[in-house]
C-alpha cells in the first residue's frame, strides 16, 4: 500500500456508522463499555478521595470541616510538645522520654504528682519546686525546678497549659488535660510566691 | 477529520485544558500561601533560612543530592517516614513557602532528609554531617572533592576535620572543609520541621468512612 | 488494495527523499551519536548504583549529574532528533510534496544538538536545575526553543500544504507533538526557570511537565510512526480504525491530568494526585485501542525481510508501551504506591515505557525509513539482527532487574528497623544485573550505529565513486 493508498483508505473507514450496512459491529459496543466503566470508577473515585479540593486536607481520607479550612487555634497538646522540646527547658532535666534521670532529676511518665490534683502541678510550674520531694518511691532532693511564670521564664497561660497537657497525657499518662482558664485563675491567686516545697504543696487541694 | 485549524485548535484547547486544571487550580490554592503566624511565640513559622543555608542550597542543588534524597515526610500510616524518625507529621505545602527550589526528590537511596536538624532524640551536628560528607557511609560515597587537604601553619583550624583511622591526614595536615561544603552543611542543620500547623494535623473526624 | 509489500527499492522513493534528505540524515546521525553517549553514561550511573564509589571522586560524574547527563542525552539528544527526524519524514511523504524549508531543518539541527551538547557541559559543571526532565540550565533552554521551531517548520509546512485534506493517525500525533512541546517546554520554562512559582508548585508544575513531556511528546513521537509502518509493512488497514480518533484526543486530553502522580501522599493538596490517579485510569481505554489498532505488528511477515524487522521491533514496543500503561494505573493505587513510592521500581517503569516502548517503536521506524531515505538496504541484515536480540534481552533485563530492586527496596523500607546499609546489600544483585542489562543495550545500539554508518557512508562513497568515473 502506498501513501495514497493508505489515506485513502484510512479516510473512508472514518466515516463508518457503529451499524454500517445494517450489520452492528461489537467492537464499538465493547469500546463504549469500557469506557463508561473507567469514567464510573473514576468519578466514584474523584468524589472520594478529592477532600472536596481543599487546598488544606493532605489525606485524601478526610473531608474539610464544616467551619472554614480548619481550625485556626494551635492544638494546646502540639504546643506543649514544643514547649516541652524546646530551648531545653524541660528535657533537658526530664529526658524526651520524660523518665527523668535517676538520683537528679524525677521522672513525669507514671509519676504520682504529675496525674495527681491539676491545682498542685500548675503551682510547681508557675512558680517552681525547691526541696526534696518523693515520686515513685523515690526521693529527689539534688534539684531545683525552675519558675516558668512571671517570676522565672514568663511562659503564657496557653503555654503552660499546653505543656501540661502534654506531659500528663504522654508516656502512658492518661490524666486530663489543664486548661488556660485553670491555670489564669491559679496564677491570680498565687501571685508573687516564691517556689514551693513539697509540703506546701501537699496542703493545697 | 479534514478541519486543520480546528484540529490545531483542538489540540491546544486540550493542553490549555490540563494546564489550567493543574497548574492554575493549585496556583490558585497555593500561590499566595502565608506563614502561619503564632501568637504564643509572637513569631511565624516557618522561620526563614539564615542566608548561608540559602547559598546551600544552591550547593545542594548543583550537586544533585534530591537524586538520592527526598524532601518530604508522608503520613504516619502511609509508609515507614515517621517510624524511622524522619519526621512527626506529615509535610504540608506550608513547610515549603520559603524555599527558594523546592527539591521534593523522588527516590530514597538515602534517608530523607525534610527534617534533619530536628530529628529526635539525636539530630546530627556540623561535625557529624562533615565527616559524612568527607568519608562516605554504606550507600552514601565520599565528596572529597568538597574539602582541601592544607599544611597546618601555625594553629590548626577550628573548622579541620576530626579523622581516625586511615582517614587521618598525613601529620602536619589538615583536612578542611571549603566553602561550599560549610554552606551545605548550613542548608541541611536548617532543614527542620518540627512546627506544627493546623493543617498538618487534621482532625480525624467527618471521616467518610465513619459515618 | 494492493498487497505487495514495499521493499526498499528506487520505486517507493517520493520527493521528501530527494529534498529531505541531508537534514533528516544528519538528525538521524546526531540521534545515534547522543544514543551511544546516553547508553555509556546509563552504564556508569548503573553501576555507581550499586558501587557508589565509583568515579565518585570525579567532580563532574557524581551520581546525581551521571543520572541527570544521562537522562537529558537520552531525552532531548535521541529522542528529540530521531523523533523529529521520522516524524519530519513522514508528514512529508503523506503530505504529498515535496518537503520544504528542509534548509531550516539542517541549522536548526545544528544549533539545537549545539545547544543539547553546551547544556550537558552546563550540568556537568554544576549549573543544573535538579528538575525532572527538564536538568538543561535555564540559559540554554531559549535557544533549543528556537532551535525546535526551525527544526520542526518543515513538518507544520508539509501538513499544511498537503495534497489530500483528509488526515490520517500518523498525522494527527505527529503535528500534535510539533505542537505540543514549544507550548509545554516555554510554560516550564517561565514557571520553573525564569519567574520561579512558590514552594511546592514547583514541584506541581515539575510533575505536569515531565508527565507532558512524555504523554503528549514522546508517546505521540512512537505512535506516529507505528501508525505509519504498520499498514505499510502489512499491506492491510488498522482494524478498528474508527476507535483511533478516540485513542488520540483520550490521550491528548488527558495525558496532562497525570502530572501528580509523583506526589501521592506528598505535602500537595490531596486532590492533585487523586486526579492523577484518576487521569491514569481514563488513559487505559487509549491503550487498549492503541493495541487494537497496531495489533497488526504482532503478525510475521517472511516476505518482506526488512519490513519483517521493523514490524518485530514495533511489535515488542507496542507490548512494553501497553503493559507500562497497565503498570502506570495500577501503582496509582494508593496502597501500591505506599510501597514502591521513591524506590528503584518508579525507575523500572521509566525504563518500561521510554526505552522499551518508545525507543523500540522509534528503532523500528528508523529501520523503515532509512533504506528509503538512503536509497539503498540496510548495510548489514546480521548487524540489525544483533541489534534486536540485544535490545530485547537487554531491556527486559533491565526492567526485571530494576523493578525487582524497587520491590525489595520497597518492602525493606516500609520496615523502619532495617537500615540504608541492609537495604543497599539487599538490592545489590538486583542491581548489578541492571548494569549488565545497561552495556547489553549499549553494545546493541553500537552494532546499530555501525550499521547506519556503513548504510549512510557506503552510499556516500559510491555516489562519489561514480561522479569521479562519469
Amino acid at each position: 500500500m502506498n501513501d495514497g493508498e493508505l489515506l485513502e483508505a484510512h479516510e473512508k473507514l472514518l466515516g463508518r456508522q457503529p451499524d454500517d450496512r445494517a450489520k452492528y459491529r461489537l467492537l464499538p459496543l465493547v469500546m463504549l463499555f469500557v469506557l463508561s466503566g473507567c469514567v464510573l470508577f473514576a468519578a466514584t473515585y474523584l468524589n472520594r478521595y478529592s477532600g472536596h479540593f481543599d487546598r488544606s486536607i493532605f489525606n485524601e481520607n478526610l473531608l474539610p470541616t464544616g467551619s472554614g479550612p480548619v481550625d485556626l487555634k494551635p492544638d494546646p497538646i502540639a504546643l506543649g510538645r514544643r514547649m516541652f522540646n524546646s530551648g531545653g527547658a524541660c528535657y533537658s532535666c526530664h529526658q524526651p522520654n520524660g523518665q527523668g534521670i535517676p538520683g537528679a532529676y524525677p521522672p513525669l511518665a507514671g509519676s504520682e504528682w504529675v496525674n495527681g490534683a491539676g491545682a498542685r502541678v500548675v503551682r510547681i510550674v508557675l512558680d517552681g519546686l525547691q526541696g526534696p520531694v518523693h515520686v515513685g518511691g523515690k526521693t529527689f532532693g539534688a534539684a531545683v525546678m525552675p519558675a516558668f511564670g512571671s517570676s522565672g521564664f514568663n511562659w503564657s497561660d496557653e503555654q503552660i497549659a499546653g505543656v501540661l497537657s502534654y506531659v500528663r497525657q504522654e508516656w502512658g499518662n492518661k490524666s486530663k488535660p489543664i486548661s488556660t482558664d485553670e491555670v489564669a485563675k491559679i496564677r491570680a491567686l498565687t501571685a508573687d510566691h516564691k517556689a514551693w516545697s513539697e509540703a506546701d504543696l501537699l496542703g493545697v487541694k | 477529520m479534514k478541519n486543520g485549524p480546528l484540529f490545531l485548535l483542538g489540540i491546544l484547547a486540550a493542553l490549555l485544558f490540563s494546564w489550567a486544571g493543574i497548574v492554575l487550580g493549585s496556583n490558585a490554592q497555593l500561590g499566595a500561601l502565608p506563614a502561619y503566624y503564632d501568637a504564643n511565640d509572637s513569631l511565624s513559622y516557618p522561620r526563614r533560612q539564615p542566608g548561608i543555608a540559602a547559598e546551600g542550597q544552591i550547593v545542594y542543588r548543583e550537586l544533585l543530592c534530591s537524586s538520592c534524597h527526598t524532601q518530604q515526610v508522608r503520613r504516619p500510616d502511609f509508609g515507614s517516614d515517621v517510624a524511622r524518625g524522619w519526621g512527626e507529621r506529615q509535610s504540608v505545602a506550608r513547610d515549603y513557602i520559603y524555599q527558594a527550589a523546592v527539591q521534593l526528590g523522588a527516590s530514597r537511596n538515602g534517608p530523607d532528609l525534610t527534617n534533619l536538624a530536628g530529628r529526635k532524640p539525636s539530630a546530627p551536628d556540623a561535625a557529624d554531617l562533615m565527616n559524612l560528607l568527607y568519608a562516605g557511609q554504606g550507600g552514601m560515597p565520599a565528596y572529597r572533592f568538597l574539602f582541601e587537604t592544607r599544611r597546618i601553619v601555625g594553629q590548626e583550624s577550628a573548622a579541620a576535620l576530626r579523622l581516625t583511622g586511615s582517614l587521618r591526614p598525613r601529620p602536619g595536615c589538615q583536612v578542611v572543609p571549603t566553602r561550599r561544603a560549610q554552606e551545605l552543611v548550613a542548608y541541611l542543620l536548617s532543614l527542620n520541621t518540627t512546627y506544627d500547623y493546623p493543617e498538618s494535623k487534621p482532625a480525624p473526624a467527618q471521616n467518610p468512612e465513619q459515618k | 488494495m494492493t498487497s505487495a509489500n514495499p521493499q526498499a527499492n528506487p520505486n517507493d522513493e517520493t520527493p521528501v527523499e530527494a529534498t529531505g534528505r541531508c537534514p533528516i540524515v544528519l538528525l538521524l546521525a546526531f540521534s545515534l551519536a547522543w544514543l551511544l553517549v546516553s547508553g555509556t553514561l546509563a552504564f556508569i550511573a548503573g553501576v555507581q548504583a550499586h558501587t557508589p564509589a565509583f568515579m565518585a571522586g570525579c567532580p563532574i560524574l557524581t551520581y546525581g549529574h551521571t543520572r541527570a547527563l544521562q537522562d537529558t542525552a537520552f531525552t532531548y539528544g535521541w529522542i528529540a532528533n530521531c523523533g523529529l527526524a521520522l516524524v519530519t519524514w513522514i508528514l512529508g511523504r503523506l503530505g504529498g510534496h515535496p518537503l520544504r524549508a528542509a534548509n531550516w531543518m539542517g541549522v536548526g539541527a545544528l544549533f539545537w544538538n549545539i545547544a543539547v551538547a553546551a547544556g550537558m557541559v552546563g550540568i556537568a559543571t554544576g549549573s543544573a536545575t535538579a528538575l525532572t526532565s527538564l536538568q538543561i540550565p535555564g540559559h540554554i533552554q531559549p535557544l533549543m526553543l528556537a532551535a525546535y521551531a526551525s527544526i520542526a517548520v518543515a513538518g507544520v509546512l508539509a501538513w499544511c500544504g498537503r495534497s489530500r485534506p483528509s488526515l490520517y493517525a500518523a498525522q494527527w500525533y505527529g503535528v500534535a507533538l510539533l505542537f505540543l512541546f514549544p507550548w509545554i517546554f516555554s510554560v516550564a520554562q517561565v514557571m520553573l526557570v525564569w519567574a520561579p512559582v512558590h514552594g511546592v508548585l514547583q514541584a506541581i508544575v515539575e510533575g505536569w511537565y515531565a508527565q507532558s513531556l512524555w504523554t503528549l511528546w514522546m508517546a505521540p513521537i512512537a505512535l506516529a510512526g507505528a501508525y505509519y509502518v504498520v499498514p505499510r509493512v502489512t499491506g492491510r488497514v488498522i482494524p478498528g480504525y474508527d476507535l483511533a480518533l478516540l485513542g488520540f484526543w483520550s490521550l491528548i486530553f488527558i495525558g496532562g491530568w497525570t502530572g501528580g502522580r509523583h506526589l501521592i501522599g506528598g505535602p500537595v493538596p490531596a486532590w492533585i494526585p487523586t486526579i492523577a490517579i484518576v487521569a491514569s485510569v481514563l488513559l487505559l481505554p487509549h491503550y487498549i485501542i492503541v493495541l487494537l489498532n497496531l495489533g497488526g505488528a504482532f503478525t510475521r511477515n517472511p516476505a518482506d525481510r526488512e519490513g519483517g524487522r521493523s514490524l518485530a521491533f514495533i511489535s515488542f514496543g507496542l507490548a512494553a508501551y501497553v503493559l507500562g500503561g497497565a503498570v502506570d494505573s495500577v501503582t496509582g493505587i494508593r496502597s501500591v504506591a505506599a510501597a514502591i513510592q521513591f524506590t528503584w521500581f518508579d525507575e523500572a517503569q521509566r525504563q518500561l515505557a521510554v526505552y522499551g516502548g518508545v525507543t523500540m517503536m522509534l528503532f523500528g521506524t528508523l529501520y523503515y525509513a532509512l533504506p528509503r531515505l538512503a536509497g539503498r538496504a540496510w548495510a548489514s541484515a546480521s548487524l540489525a539482527r544483533g541489534h534486536l536480540i540485544l535490545s530485547c534481552i537487554g531491556i527486559v533485563l533491565l526492567v526485571v532487574g530494576t523493578a525487582g530492586a524497587g520491590i525489595v527496596q520497597g518492602s525493606d523500607l516500609s520496615t523502619a528497623g532495617v537500615s540504608f546499609a541492609a537495604i543497599a546489600t539487599d538490592v545489590h544483585p538486583w542491581l548489578s544485573v541492571g548494569s549488565v542489562a545497561h552495556a547489553t543495550l549499549l553494545l546493541g545500539n553500537i552494532l546499530l550505529a555501525i550499521n547506519f554508518a556503513m548504510t549512510v557512508g557506503c552510499g556516500r562513497l559510491r555516489a562519489a565513486a561514480e561522479a569521479l568515473s562519469s
